[in-house]
């Protein structure tokens, strides 16, 4: 597989190098290269809660084409799908902590859970107000009685943007938690996988698939989830992810949920706006409206070919939150549209 | 007695021990832990008055790196700044529990430090808790791995000594050397 980049050394650093110089939202931190801040529309941070994540990178655009009005005030990265060490992710909270506190969001992945929490520990040791909250959704990673061991996956960006958004409004910290624990729990998502991507590490296929075959439930690095499901109309493979979510995490009939389609990064946009109008009917046979979707390729595993499916009930007020402006070089606008439901 | 002091005499010792360490984890795991202990040592060495187990973790990488790196940043707390290494190492040991979820007897490097904490606690001296985690760490070769990559090995490494154990004793065994200089 040909893949184009300079040296397997400083593949991240070349990448960052043009992701702050092609997008005026943001710039390196000021206490280490693999830290992206805002650039403008910066918040006061005494004055407002700010947020951070840190991931491995190799999953463009997630996270740091999320920093910007609105969603994160920065993002740490770390080398390819490794999480970034604790001290890198300390120095990213010294870039935005300030009075109002600060939230350290870390999807669920054992590296980045032992090295947040670290840092947001030793955050809190040198006086800096830090609180990490933990995000799990992916439903093929643990039974619903035991939620907190599930897997992050594209469902989380309900939290970036519901909390980024509520943080700008002025909300305070322990007011945030709590929103984002709630959207955590109103969340569900179920992944997969067509074709495999190709490591830029290693130059190889990250698994491998026979081609009448797909994954259901694949992690984002590749580990294996609920099982295999044979090929066919997209109908029918979204008409059992649906109803596999729904049987997670029921919905009343009459009910809505805003919906986000993820391509892994090898999947059309033709195909996933294909998914996303089989989602609506799959969802309207049982009763139930498909709101303010987010369709695109965010969170990627180089060129996996694949997507997944993420739900969340909002209350009126995670809407508000989901469908309100927001400034950043890849968060696409959501609209709250009616005319979507079926 | 200083922690630049500290990280150049565990940089020596581990570095003198590396290939050792190495084939332990290759018993057991991915065969790394002696070359990334070192890779993390080598920075730390260089790093600046303050910021040396931070460097380490950085450098070495992964979630060992940030493990052990929260042992080394409270000794360097305690040689520079002088905060009190009993309750310095019993936090390390604590947070080590609790991101690593892991206790006593999972064979890994708590087995050496649980027991150095309790002797610190109980008002033992450092040499006596060196002993107490030299004790802790032959003990591993008898347990069975509940967590990390061991459990997947047969009988879950039991027959072989817990690399991170044995790396834990450098560590203490460094910090009584520069206690006595």
């Amino acid at each position: 597989m040909k893949k184009l980049f300079n040296d397997p050394a400083t593949m991240v650093d070349d990448m960052i190098d043009g992701f702050v110089s092609a997008y005026p939202h943001v710039r390196r931190g000021s206490l280490d290269p693999r830290i992206v801040v805002r650039q403008r529309n910066r918040k006061d941070p005494d004055a407002s809660v700010t947020l951070l994540i840190g991931n491995g990178s190799g999953h463009e655009p997630i996270a740091m084409g999320f920093v910007g009005k609105g969603v994160l005030d920065a993002n740490v990265v770390g080398d390819v799908f490794a999480a970034p060490s604790a001290d890198l992710i300390l120095d990213g909270i010294r870039e935005v902590s300030g009075a109002a506190g600060t939230i350290l969001l870390i999807s669920r992945h054992s590296g980045d859970v032992i090295n947040g929490r670290a840092a947001a520990m030793l955050a809190e040791e040198e006086g800096m107000k830090v609180v990490p909250l933990l995000m799990y959704d992916d439903i093929s990673a643990a039974p619903p009685e035991r939620r907190a061991d599930r897997r992050g996956a594209p469902g989380t960006m309900f939290i970036y943007k519901i909390l980024g958004a509520a943080a700008e409004a002025g909300w305070s910290l322990e007011r945030l938690m709590r929103l984002g624990e709630d959207v955590r729990e109103r969340t569900v998502t179920l992944a997969a996988a067509v074709s495999p991507g190709i490591s830029p590490l290693t130059g190889q296929p990250m698994f491998s698939l026979p081609d009448d075959e797909i994954f259901l439930g694949m992690g984002v690095h590749g580990e294996p989830g609920v099982g295999r499901v044979r090929t066919g109309p997209v109908r029918e493979l979204v008409e059992g992810m649906i109803r596999r979510l729904l049987d997670d995490r029921p919905v009343a009939a009459g009910g809505r949920v805003a919906v986000i389609v993820n391509g892994m990064g090898g999947t059309t946009m033709m195909e996933l706006l294909t998914v996303w109008a089989e989602t609506v009917k799959a969802l309207a046979s049982r009763k139930v409206r498909a709101i303010a979707p987010m369709v695109g390729s965010f969170v990627t595993t180089q060129e996996t070919g694949g997507f997944s499916i993420s739900l969340l009930e909002p209350d009126d007020e995670m809407l508000e939150f989901w469908c309100a402006p927001s400034d950043t070089p890849a968060f696409p606008g959501i609209e709250a549209t009616e005319e979507c439901l079926a | 007695m200083s922690a630049d002091g500290f990280f150049r005499s565990l940089h020596e010792a581990a570095s003198t021990r590396m290939q050792e360490l190495n084939a332990l984890d290759a018993a057991v795991g991915d065969g790394d832990h002696g070359t990334t202990l070192v890779r993390g040592l080598t920075r730390a060495a260089t790093a600046e008055p303050g910021r040396r187990a931070k460097a380490f973790m950085r450098a070495s990488g992964g979630a060992s790196g940030t493990l052990f790196g929260l042992v080394l940043h409270e000794i360097e707390l305690h040689l520079d700044g002088g905060s009190d290494l009993a309750k310095g190492l019993e936090r390390a040991c604590a947070r080590i529990c609790d991101l690593g979820e892991v206790r006593p007897g999972d064979k890994s490097l708590v087995d050496s430090l649980a027991p150095a904490v309790g002797a610190l606690a109980g008002g033992k001296p450092l040499a006596e808790a060196v002993s107490a985690a030299e004790a802790g760490r032959d003990a591993t070769r008898d347990m069975h791995a509940r967590c990390g990559r061991a459990q997947h090995v047969e009988g879950g490494g039991a027959g072989h000594l817990d690399p991170g154990a044995v790396s834990l004793v450098l560590i203490l065994e460094a910090l009584s050397r520069e206690s006595d200089s």
